[in-house]
């Protein structure tokens, strides 16, 4: 029961901060304002009680069923978008964020509670690997958006009439800058996060890779990133490039994600 | 009361406005004229080239300051009398919180004209002209145009040719600092961007065609260097911004210059600014990936949007103006009846003890119970009395009902 209340009560807090961050958008005004920090973090520690509970209940690591997993996501999701903004104060990831940590809370509040016991996860890869990936996947949504964002941008100037996106968005600088840092953090996560899966294969499966297509994406995501992170580097300037490497590299993460949640619990695992 | 008389580009065309401005020096003495002529206790005088205004305390009526504006310039009443505002009061205050907010100006939110007010404020106070009254409601005014700065967006986006072409290079490269500017061209125009993003930070160079001195000349003054335009592929190169505006007639800059320079950049985007007429720049040179091309009428169109943009916020700046006056001017009203409710109380009081005197005359000696007696009906009498009156009045005052409280005063004998 106590799970389920500070869940709810953890939508409400990102609804709030939803409808304020996408009203200030359509007026123009500030996006975050002090209300929208306030609602992000209140419903952050509820969040994190919630979590802190739902492991309690569960008598595992919660990360295991629609329910967990979308509630898991927009938590680190959101310490993600904290963390950044604290640092780069781009105001703007917050349109991207904050509906985004809306729906997903809206799926885990609808979800049943995946309960059945499965000797595949009482084991310490779970929360490691499970921890690793999802603030991984945080990290690189924030630079899909960042790319996004990007685009979008380079499109209102080169079309030289600015609309509102004109004035949302911040500079393509700016753009480029935060998706590149947020994609230098979501990189090493990723890797971390592939080779505990591999470890926690080998000792439930005995194999390291068992080509299935959650290891294929999550390998050619890999590999768009390392070539996204090279090129950075090589420039200092990711850019257009940059920007779509950011989205078809985020694509091909979620599409691993979707394959690992579509398997049921324990078959991540054990299959 | 306060009163502003004037004329502004709303209502007059600009010979007027140039036949009645008061020049700088010859404040001081229109000062002292007009508070000898029409007879105001404090006075200030704003005079820029949108506006020329007077503003002034101790008047019930704008009349006498606006017959100062037409003499003291040597022109008839009437000739004013279709172009010239004459507030007073609460129209006044109004005015004066929205010309210093910047939303009575001709470019909504430009930053100047608070300047300008100040300006004015400190001559006149200079000039001794400046009391309690106008002293308030330039404190009070300042600190609403502060707020509808600070809490709308009235300001925020840049309306000039080439504060736009800074406010584009802001949008592409996030910070100028260590930028590359490039000017082609030494032109008037250009200088003026090019002054703006090296304050920022950036760095220029320049070219110079036929009249290299003058490139020169602006490169030193920019803190750059100046080539010639032969070197025109290297210097875009090695560019972020590159601002030409030269008189020449055809293509300075062709699509083959430009792409050679996008490939040595290395997809760093490049953003080119083409103020000349007829322009400098080959039109299909934006369709090189990464590069921002605009000419004037791009500059121009920004500028519309972004004054649009200015608009909407305006009418969130109104709001704030507006909340910003009424609170003043409750002040000025709850200020305004605590003396005339002194002077009721002390009239009443006055005539009391008079009365009392001349009944104790007539009736001798009394008991002091008696004393007390007549001590108590008396005062009563007055209490009960102004009761009625001393409400009336307060819910005047807090109304703005400045009609109930004159009838009061005059029913009153005040």
């Amino acid at each position: 029961m106590g799970s389920r209340v500070y869940l709810l009560l953890t939508l409400l807090f990102y609804t709030a901060g939803a409808v304020q961050v996408l009203v200030h958008a359509a007026t123009r005004r500030r996006l975050l304002s002090l209300t929208t920090t306030a609602a992000t973090l209140l419903g952050f520690a509820t969040h994190t009680a919630a979590l802190a509970l739902r492991w309690n209940e569960a008598g595992r690591f919660p990360a295991v069923g629609l329910r967990d997993v979308s509630s898991f996501l927009a938590w680190s999701l959101v310490l993600v978008f904290l963390l950044m903004w604290l640092r780069s104060k781009v105001d703007v990831l917050g349109l991207a964020v904050h509906p985004t940590a809306f729906l997903l809370l809206v799926v885990a509040n609808l979800s049943r509670p995946e309960d059945k016991a499965d000797p595949y996860l009482q084991t310490l890869f779970l929360p490691v690997h499970a921890t690793l990936a999802f603030l991984g996947y945080s990290a690189l949504f924030v630079a899909f958006a960042m790319g996004v964002l990007y685009l979008i941008q380079e499109r209102e100037l080169r079309a030289r009439s600015p609309r509102t996106f004109y004035y949302l968005i911040p500079s393509l600088e700016g753009c480029d800058r935060t998706g590149g840092r947020a994609a230098a953090v979501g990189f090493p996560l990723l890797t971390l996060a592939i080779v505990t899966g591999m470890f926690w294969s080998a000792a439930a499966r005995g194999a390291y890779w068992t080509g299935d297509p959650k290891e294929w994406t999550a390998a050619l995501a890999w590999l768009i990133y390392l070539v996204m992170l090279v090129a950075r580097h090589r420039s200092g300037w990711g850019g257009r490039r940059g920007a779509w490497l950011g989205i078809a590299g985020f694509a091909a993460v979620a599409l691993a994600f979707v394959f690992v949640t579509l398997a049921a619990p324990g078959v991540a695992a054990a299959r | 009361m306060i009163v502003v008389v004037g004329v502004s580009h709303r209502t007059s065309p600009l010979a007027l406005r140039e036949a009645l401005a008061f020049p700088k020096e010859t404040l001081p003495s229109a000062l002292d004229e007009l508070r000898e002529q029409a007879g105001v206790e404090e006075a200030m005088i704003l005079s820029t080239c949108n506006r020329v205004e007077i503003y002034a305390s101790g008047l019930e009526d704008p009349a006498p300051v606006a017959a100062f504006l037409a003499a003291h310039h040597g022109r008839r009443q009437d000739d004013l009398i279709e172009y010239a505002y004459r507030l007073a009061g609460e129209d006044a205050v109004r005015h004066a919180f929205r010309v210093a907010a910047s939303l009575d100006s001709m470019v909504v939110g430009e930053a100047q004209i608070l300047g300008q007010v100040k300006e004015a404020y400190e001559l006149a106070e200079g000039a001794g002209a400046i009391g309690s009254a106008l002293a308030t409601l330039r404190h009070r005014s300042f600190a609403a145009a502060k707020r509808a700065r600070s809490e709308t967006g009235i300001g925020r986006n840049a309306v000039s040719v080439s504060s736009v072409a800074v406010e584009l290079a802001l949008k592409i490269f996030g910070e100028l600092e260590g930028r590359a500017v490039l000017l082609v061209g030494a032109g008037k125009m250009s200088a003026l961007a090019a002054r703006q993003l090296v304050a920022a930070g950036a760095t220029a160079s320049v070219l110079g065609g036929r009249t290299f001195e003058k490139a020169d000349a602006l490169a030193r003054a920019l803190g750059g260097r100046a080539a010639p335009l032969e070197r025109l592929r290297d210097e875009l190169a090695r560019a972020d911004i590159v601002i030409s505006g030269t008189g020449a007639p055809g293509t300075v800059i062709s699509r083959a210059d430009v792409a050679a320079a996008r490939q040595a950049r290395g997809g760093r985007p490049l953003f080119l600014v083409d103020i000349a007429v007829p322009r400098d720049v080959e039109p299909e040179a934006r369709d090189v990936p990464g590069v921002f091309l605009y000419d004037l009428d791009d500059l121009k169109a920004v500028s519309e949007a972004n004054l649009r943009e200015r608009r909407k916020e305006a009418v969130q700046a109104e709001q704030v103006v507006e909340h910003e006056v009424r609170e003043y001017l409750d002040w000025l009203r709850s200020r305004e009846v605590a003396p005339l409710l002194a002077e009721l109380r002390r009239r009443g009081e006055e005539i009391r003890r008079a009365e009392l005197e001349k009944a104790r005359r007539r009736l001798g000696n009394l008991t002091p119970e008696q004393e007390q007696a007549l001590e108590a009906a008396t005062a009563a009498i007055v209490n009960k009395l102004l009761h009625a009156p001393t409400v009336q009045l307060k819910e005047a005052a807090r109304d703005g009902r400045g009609d109930m409280m004159g009838l009061i005063r005059r029913v009153l004998g005040l």
